[in-house]
C-alpha cells in the first residue's frame, strides 16, 4: 500500500514538473493555429457575403432584363343594385385593362393600354347585333411612343389620356375610392386624344411645376374619322408645394360639325395624410356655326380618410350639360368604403344618390373587388 | 369560452404586431461623393415624392426602397412620408400605371444590396438600418429616424 502510494506520488510529481512545458508548448501552437483558422473563417465569410450580394444583384438585374415586355393592369368585378327605371340589379365583369409597356431603348418607350370592358364577346353569330345588344367593349385606351431623354421632360406620340384636371388622368379603379367617375368627367374634356404631347417639369421657389402641351385630332376624332384640318390644342399646368397642389387645364377645338369648343378647368388637391381632398371645376363654351351656343359645366369635391386598411370617402357631384336649359342639372351624393387587403387588392362598397332636375331621382349601390396586376 | 376567444385574438394581435414592429434606427444614406452632409426629412420627402428629380449639381436622383413588407420601410415611410408603406406603394402604382411617375423608386429586398448600390452610384439615395450603414465605405449617413 505504502509502495503504491509512493509510486503514485512520484508519478504526480513527475507530471507536475514535466507537464507544464508540454502543455504550454501545445497551447502556444494551438493558439496560433486557432488565430489562423479565425482569420481564414473571417475571409471565407467575407467572400460568401460578396458572393451572396453578387448573386442577389445578378438575380435583380436579370429580373429587370428579362422583362422583354412588361405586362401590368387591373381588373374588377362588381354587383350593381339600382332602383332606376328600366335598370335591374346585376353582376358585372366591368374592367380588364392590360398595359403592355416596353422600354425599346434607354430613351424610348412603347406604352399601351388595351381595355376589355364588360367582357366583350366577338364572334360571327354576333356580327348582326345592333349596337345596343353588342356585348362589351374592346378599346385601345392608350398607345403611344415616348421619347424621354431626361427625367424633366418627355414627348408622346400616339393616343394618350387627355391631360386635364385630376380624374381624367388619375382614375384607375384600384386607386380611386369609387367605381363611378364624377358626372362631368370625359364630358367636357375628351377622355383620350390622338396626337402629340410634350411634358416639362421644373422646380422654382419651392414649387414643383408640371406642364403639358398637346395637339390632337379633337374629341371623338380618332384616326381616320378626323374630317377636318382643324386640330385641337390643349395645355395643363400643375403646381405642387408640399402636400398641396393645384392647376389649370385648357382645351380648344373645332369639331367635325363646325362647333367651336373652348374648355377650361381648375383643380385642387390636398394630400394631408390620413386626409385627402380633391376638387375640380370644368367649363366649356360651345359655339356652333349656326344656331345658339350653349355652355356645359361641372364640379365635384371629394374627401377621403384612411384608417389602417380602411378608406372612407364622400363626394359631391354636379353637372350641367346645358346652362340654357332649366332642368338639365344633375347632382350626385356619394359615400364609399374601401378595404385594402393589400396594396393591389381592394374591396369597395359605394352608394350613389342621383338627383336630376328633370325629376328622375334614383339610387345605386355598387359592391366590387378590384385587383392591380404586374410590377407596379 | 369568450375568454379563450378573447385571449386568442389578443395574443394573435400582439404577436403579429410584435413580429412586424421594428424598434431600431433607420439611416438614410447617399453616395459619399454627394455634396449633402445632412438632409432634412422635407428634403428627403421631396426626392421620394418626385418633387425633386436632380441633385444640385444636376446628377439625376436614383431612389432605392425596401420591400413593402419590410419593417424598416415602415419606419421610413411613416417618419418621412407620413403614410404607411402600402399607401405610398398605391400612390406610386397609380402614377406608374398612368405613366406619370417621373422617377419611381427601385424596390430591393436586401439592405446590403442597397448599401452597395448607393456606394457605387453617385446620384443614389436609400435607407437601411443604422447597423447596416455604419462604417460602410462609399456611403454617408445624412439623417436617421427612429420608430
Amino acid at each position: 500500500m505504502k509502495t503504491s502510494f509512493k509510486a503514485m506520488l512520484f508519478i504526480m510529481l513527475l507530471s507536475f514538473f514535466l507537464a507544464p512545458p508540454v502543455l504550454a508548448q501545445e497551447e502556444t501552437g494551438g493558439g496560433s493555429e486557432l488565430e489562423k483558422l479565425r482569420t481564414e473563417n473571417e475571409e471565407i465569410r467575407k467572400r460568401l457575403d460578396t458572393l451572396e450580394l453578387d448573386n442577389e444583384e445578378a438575380r435583380h438585374s436579370f429580373g429587370m432584363l428579362s422583362r422583354f415586355v412588361e405586362v401590368s393592369g387591373y381588373a374588377d368585378a362588381e354587383f350593381y343594385l339600382t332602383d332606376k327605371d328600366g335598370e335591374s340589379s346585376r353582376f358585372r365583369v366591368r374592367h380588364l385593362s392590360l398595359f403592355f409597356i416596353k422600354d425599346i431603348q434607354k430613351e424610348w418607350k412603347l406604352f399601351s393600354e388595351i381595355e376589355y370592358e364588360d367582357a366583350p364577346l366577338i364572334e360571327s353569330a354576333h356580327t348582326t347585333d345592333d349596337a345596343a345588344n353588342v356585348q362589351g367593349k374592346l378599346f385601345v385606351e392608350q398607345m403611344y411612343v415616348e421619347y424621354h431623354p431626361d427625367l424633366a421632360w418627355d414627348i408622346r406620340f400616339g393616343r394618350f389620356l387627355t391631360p386635364a384636371g385630376i380624374w381624367n388622368i388619375y382614375h384607375y379603379p384600384p386607386y380611386v375610392p369609387t367605381q363611378e367617375r364624377p358626372l362631368m368627367v370625359r364630358k367636357i374634356f375628351p377622355q383620350v386624344s390622338d396626337g402629340v404631347q410634350a411634358r416639362y417639369s421644373f422646380n422654382t421657389g419651392g414649387y414643383t411645376f408640371d406642364t403639358h402641351l398637346y395637339a390632337a385630332n379633337g374629341a371623338g376624332n380618332p384616326g381616320r374619322l378626323d374630317r377636318n384640318e382643324n386640330k385641337a390644342m390643349g395645355a395643363r399646368l400643375n403646381a405642387g408645394h408640399g402636400a398641396l397642389s393645384s392647376g389649370i387645364s385648357l382645351y380648344a377645338e373645332r369639331d367635325n360639325s363646325g362647333v367651336e369648343r373652348r374648355a377650361a378647368g381648375a383643380h385642387f388637391m390636398a394630400n394631408l395624410s390620413p386626409f385627402k381632398f380633391q376638387a375640380e371645376y370644368q367649363y366649356r363654351d360651345n359655339d356652333p356655326e349656326t344656331g345658339a351656343g350653349f355652355i356645359d359645366r361641372g364640379f365635384y369635391a371629394q374627401v377621403m380618410y384612411d384608417i389602417g386598411a380602411w378608406t372612407f370617402a364622400a363626394r359631391y357631384d354636379w353637372y350641367d350639360p346645358d346652362s340654357g336649359s332649366k332642368d338639365a342639372d344633375m347632382f350626385r351624393y356619394t359615400g364609399a368604403l374601401n378595404y385594402h387587403f393589400a396594396e393591389n387588392v381592394v374591396a369597395k362598397a359605394e352608394y350613389n344618390r342621383n338627383e336630376l332636375e328633370s325629376g328622375e331621382d334614383y339610387n345605386e349601390a355598387i359592391f366590387s373587388i378590384v385587383v392591380a396586376i404586374g410590377d407596379l | 369560452m369568450y375568454r379563450v376567444v378573447f385571449a386568442t385574438v389578443s395574443f394573435a394581435f400582439f404577436a403579429f404586431h410584435a413580429a412586424t414592429a421594428f424598434a431600431g434606427t433607420v439611416a438614410v444614406i447617399v453616395n459619399s461623393s454627394n455634396a449633402h452632409k445632412s438632409m432634412s426629412a422635407g428634403e428627403i420627402r421631396g426626392l421620394y415624392t418626385n418633387a425633386t428629380l436632380e441633385w444640385p449639381d444636376g446628377t439625376p436622383v436614383t431612389l432605392y426602397d425596401l420591400a413593402i413588407s419590410d419593417p424598416v420601410r415602415s419606419v421610413f415611410s411613416e417618419a418621412v412620408l407620413s403614410k404607411s408603406p402600402i399607401k405610398a406603394a398605391e400612390e406610386w402604382a397609380h402614377l406608374k400605371i398612368t405613366n406619370q411617375a417621373k422617377n419611381p423608386p427601385i424596390a430591393i429586398k436586401s439592405e446590403a444590396l442597397i448599401v452597395r448600390r448607393v456606394s457605387r452610384e453617385k446620384g443614389a439615395i436609400g435607407y437601411v438600418t443604422l447597423e447596416a450603414a455604419r462604417q460602410k465605405e462609399g456611403v454617408r449617413i445624412v439623417n436617421i429616424f427612429q420608430n
